[in-house]
């Protein structure tokens, strides 16, 4: 593409506009390798000895090798790492598929229920997190159990040992759901723009052919729409990866995620700077990564979600 | 089956997934909260254990002069930051519309920002904002200037500055989105009639866009209410009450005060006053594009 | 048929245990099995994940611990000792959760176990226990409930003794010529003094944080200052002479504090002692153990220890934690067992030479302990004066605790009037109390 040639002062504001984006990221980036001494004591700027110590002591649980410096392994990070993984991955999945299959349904088809299907949807998109925060604590701890003496409650326990009734609250499958409901509105929305642009005749020539409904749409639309789906796959998995209040409520020593083990870090006894600098960093790479690689995408999405009212 | 049948069930196959996850995770939970809110409900207790108060926790909470605090902060805090963030990030996108080397890198990195987790961004703010330690007073001091009490005194402006420098990226982008897909048309006409920038901008492009920036700052205003996490990591709603927005509100009465009836009922306030925001968005929007279509006809017509 | 073979099968084992049991240790019984425990995220329990090891050498039970900051950690047990069956065997708890606790039945008495030949050890020595401590922490039911008293048992047992001490900068001091201060207004002169001696330092830095800090630091202030929350009947008095003077403190220190004090937590307020940005830092003896951390401090070496000043009284707090044993636990008598080899000479030694909070008088004196932390000595001392009754530990205290916390932030911030915003506390501490039930009897 040409360029215009431009005053530099465009320039200039350009770089301080990407400075102060990224700056504070940076500033994270460089902290995490410095000594909390560093830190605090005010070694400011680049002039620091670097250490990995913080992603060690991070790190402890997954290591090969035992780092020197740390008498026990206190901070689990490893295993919410995988949590937030299995968590994160597996909502973003359901989310996708049961919302591809809604959205095009409100899209394609005149149905009765259909307007307010598409109304409750666009409704609930506003709900907050914290406004499901008391409910969901309530329901998944004491209402959606499963009996220990029943059939599958037992089966559970005798399998997965444990104690007390079998609750949807600190389970995976817990955290996993409330994340599906609450994306699904949104993904749903910002789809039905994509399938709308996929032309009818497309669909009508697959299903003179002979396809089912099903068929048409896994082998026909969902192809066409890969850069909505990617679109509505990164921002699921950011909110899925990045949320913390609905997971603290739900989540067990066993299940939880990397968010929250960063704000329990964060202790009043304690603030080691440079370990939750590090833990911080660890959970923005993925982000990162996705910004760096599909920002088309993600533009495309945000723009396909604000245009359509 | 014949295959009349068989497309009247269809859509209904596509939608059951969703409607039931929705009922069950979303719905139901938002009907219990309803019904919770009625209740005086202790969280070891289960719901059916609980005593029903009518109305009270509803009435507590409007003469409760801290909710209204955290009521007003949450509005003040909602508003400056979409307010600010509309007129910086609109102001950019007029500013950078135009073919400049480096432009696609700053969109990439524009984004970072609101990718990252809110409890990172709290963190690395809380960090900036220290006292002694953070970089700002750093700075400041190095400068000869007096540090200030950022996260203190000036709690509720600095917890707004992270919330613009996360945010305003979003309207950035798709002020700039908007921008680019405007009739070309209409500023070509206008340019030859002799508008100087100020004018095309201020007579052609800001109410060409007005329907999509409309939309945006409505979705902007529904997603502050939403902050939470990057507050708790910066300041836990201190000092006093003075950035304890209600969302936190919400979650610390649930968990520290132990007062799940009230939260339901304190949920419910906001709700509601977020169903109105909603609502209001709808109607904008339907007004606005009807009011921007005869716009556009007319720029059209005279040119 | 099936579940009948498996329950003979298991008394055939229990038998076959029992018979070596009674050759064998008392722990032998339990060997093997594991033992859930939530523990908080804190210096002194930091310590106990040290020595945790030792006690699964010696005795074959194995113990996994869900750490959690003591807030959440709350919010934790509130939920697992509300279920029928728990998952953990042994929590420890805040002192304020103790009312909770006891009064909603989900903490064992622990008076079947002491009684209980095989499994108390006769060398345990209770009464080498810190008495303030046991009743303060394991003690419910007595005077007023949760003081020491005749109708009072035992629910919990005192680890991680912590009371408020006095650290100064020793060579600041020298080099102005300041005495170490005894009393409350030397102690608030000389914390306004510093600023313009050591120009950029702070006098004295205390938690000011909205919520629970705040409130933390008034209470501190509050007892040697010979206020209380509650006069003998129940009603609040806060807003008393004693109560001003105390928030007047607090101001006074918050004001001649270092920089961003308002807003500080306990972290930023040890953070910026660590630093050396303050002379002085008033609160809990756990953080001996990082003061003299060299990767964490800049003033190694340079610290002085002295008692609680005094007001009109000594009076230094009583904090820390408690193990005890929920009601729901699974595996209740290895938890005691636990339960009783943390707290016994053994473990509290190890525990003290591990950075912990001991809390036996034999700890504070021995020679070993007092070798490796000479500060040691001056704690014991302190936990001497430390006053049971700073707080109150009643089960609305959470939501009076809350109220103060935010009301005395905004004095500290925005410059409410103390005694308008002290009779508003009074105020609403009357309305909960009334609603709980508390003058009931008048």
């Amino acid at each position: 593409m040409e360029h215009d040639r431009q005053n530099p002062a465009f320039y200039a504001l350009l770089v301080a506009l990407i400075f102060m984006a990224v700056g504070p990221i940076f500033l994270m980036f460089v902290n995490s390798f410095k000594l909390d001494v560093d830190i605090i004591g005010g070694t400011s700027g680049l002039l620091f000895l670097p250490t990995i110590q913080n992603y060690e002591t991070a790190l402890c649980d997954i290591l090969w090798y035992e780092p020197d410096h740390i008498d026990f392994c206190s901070l689990k990070f490893g295993g919410a790492f995988i949590n937030s993984l299995i968590i994160a991955l597996i909502s973003t999945f359901l989310t996708l598929v049961i919302g591809c299959m809604a959205a095009y349904a409100l899209v394609r088809f005149r149905f009765m229920g259909r307007d307010t299907a598409s109304l409750t949807t666009l409704m609930v998109r506003m709900v907050p997190p914290a406004v499901l925060l008391v409910p969901v604590f309530g329901l998944w701890n004491n209402e959606f159990c499963l009996d220990r003496d029943g059939l599958i409650g037992g089966w559970i326990r005798d399998t997965f040992g444990g104690r007390g009734d079998v609750c949807l609250a600190g389970t995976h499958s817990g955290i996993i759901l409330v994340y599906v409901a609450m994306n699904l509105p949104f993904v749903i929305w910002i789809l039905q723009s994509f399938i709308v642009q996929v032309p009818r005749s497309l669909e009508e020539a697959a299903r003179v052919d002979g396809a089912g409904p099903f068929q048409v749409f896994f082998r026909v639309v969902l192809p066409l729409i890969k850069p909505g789906l990617a679109a509505a796959a990164i921002f699921t998995f950011r909110i899925a990866w990045n949320e913390y209040l609905l997971a603290s409520a739900l989540s067990d020593r066993n299940t939880k995620t990397v968010p929250i083990l960063i704000v329990n870090n964060m202790s009043e006894f304690n603030v080691e700077w440079g370990v939750i600098m590090a833990t911080g960093m660890l959970l923005a790479i993925p982000p990162i990564i996705f910004t760096l690689f599909a920002s088309r995408q993600i533009i495309t999405g945000m723009t396909a979600g604000a245009v359509k009212g | 089956m014949n295959s009349q049948t068989f497309n009247k069930l269809t859509p209904y196959m596509f939608m059951a997934p969703a409607v039931i996850i929705m009922a069950i995770a979303l719905l139901y939970p938002l009907g219990y909260m309803v019904y919770g809110s009625f209740r005086d409900w202790d969280p070891s207790q289960s719901i059916s254990e609980t005593e029903f108060v009518g109305f009270k926790n509803y009435i507590t909470l409007f003469f409760d002069p801290a909710f209204r605090e955290s009521l007003s902060v949450t509005l003040i805090f909602a508003f400056t930051v979409v307010i600010a963030e509309m007129v910086i990030g609109v102001g950019l996108a007029l500013l950078l519309d135009r073919n400049i080397r480096g432009m696609s890198v700053l969109r990439t990195l524009f984004i970072l920002p609101m990718m990252i987790a809110p409890v990172v961004v709290g963190l690395m703010w809380r960090y900036m904002y220290h006292p002694t330690v953070g970089t700002f007073n750093r700075t400041l001091k190095s400068w000869g200037f007096e540090g200030v009490d950022w996260l203190g005194q000036h709690a509720l402006l600095s917890v707004i500055i992270a919330d613009i420098w996360q945010w305003t990226p979003f309207i950035f982008i798709l002020a700039l989105a908007a921008l680019q897909s405007l009739p070309r048309s209409a500023l070509e006409a206008a340019r030859i009639d002799g508008a100087t920038g100020w004018q095309q901008i201020i007579y052609i492009k800001l109410p060409l866009m007005m329907p999509v920036l409309i939309v945006t700052a409505l979705l902007r205003l529904i997603d502050a209410f939403k902050v939470l996490e990057v507050i708790l990591v910066m300041t836990e709603g201190g000092p006093g009450l003075s950035t304890e927005i209600v969302a936190l509100r919400i979650s610390r009465t649930a968990t520290e005060f132990r007062e799940l009836g009230t939260a339901a009922a304190m949920s419910n306030y906001l709700l509601i006053l977020l169903l109105f925001f909603t609502l209001a968005m709808f109607a904008f929007t339907r007004l606005q594009e009807a009011r921007a279509a005869r716009l556009a006809r007319q720029v059209q017509e005279e040119g | 048929m099936l579940k009948k073979l498996k329950s003979s099968a298991v008394s055939a084992v229990s038998a076959l245990t029992l018979a070596t049991a009674a050759l064998a240790g008392p722990y032998d019984e339990y060997a093997g099995e594991t033992l859930i425990v939530n523990f908080p995220a804190h210096p002194h329990f930091d310590a106990v994940m040290k020595i945790l090891p030792e006690f699964t050498k010696q005795t074959g039970i194995e113990v996994e611990v869900d750490q959690l900051p003591y807030l959440k950690m709350r919010e934790r047990q509130t939920l697992e000792l509300a279920q029928d069956e728990g998952e953990y065997d042994l929590i420890a708890y805040v002192v304020f959760s103790k009312a909770d606790y006891v009064f909603a039945d989900q903490l064992e008495n622990l008076a079947k176990y002491f009684m209980n030949p095989k499994l108390a050890d006769p060398t345990y020595d209770a009464g080498d226990l810190i008495d303030g401590y046991v009743y303060n922490i394991g003690f419910a039911g007595g005077d007023k409930g949760y003081l020491e008293g005749k109708t009072g048992s035992l629910f919990g047992i005192p680890y991680g003794s912590e009371t408020s001490i006095l650290g100064y900068r020793k060579d600041i001091f020298d080099k102005h010529g300041l005495e170490v201060p005894e009393t409350y207004d030397e102690m608030l002169e000389i914390a306004c003094k510093i600023p313009e001696l050591e120009p950029g330092m702070g006098g004295l830095s205390s938690r000011a944080a909205s919520g629970h800090h705040a409130s933390h630091a008034f209470l501190l202030h509050l007892a040697p200052l010979g206020g209380r929350v509650f006069d003998a009947d129940w009603n609040p008095i806060v807003n008393n002479e004693a109560g001003v003077k105390a928030a007047e403190a607090l101001k006074q220190i918050v004001d001649c504090g270092p920089e961003g004090s308002a807003s500080f937590g306990f972290g930023e307020a040890l953070g910026s002692f660590l630093n050396g940005d303050t002379a002085m830092f008033l609160d809990t003896t756990v953080v001996a153990g990082q003061i003299n951390d060299p990767s964490k401090s800049q003033v190694v070496g340079k610290v002085g220890w002295a008692m609680h000043p005094m007001g009109v009284r000594r009076g230094s707090q009583t904090g820390g934690f408690g193990i005890g044993i929920p009601s729901n636990a699974e595996n209740k008598e290895a938890a005691f067992l636990l339960m009783q080899w943390l707290t016994s000479k053994e473990g509290d030694k190890l525990v003290a030479m591990a950075g912990g909070n001991p809390s036996r008088f034999s700890t504070h004196a021995d020679a070993d302990v007092n070798e490796k932390f000479p500060h040691m000595a001056t704690f014991g001392e302190a936990l001497k004066h430390a006053d049971p009754d700073w707080r109150p530990i009643i089960p609305v205290w959470g939501k009076i605790n809350a109220d103060l916390g935010t009301t005395l932030s905004k004095v500290l911030t925005e410059d409410l009037d103390i005694q308008v915003a002290l009779d508003g506390v009074a105020e609403r501490t009357r309305a909960v109390m009334d609603e709980a039930g508390y003058y009931t009897w008048r």
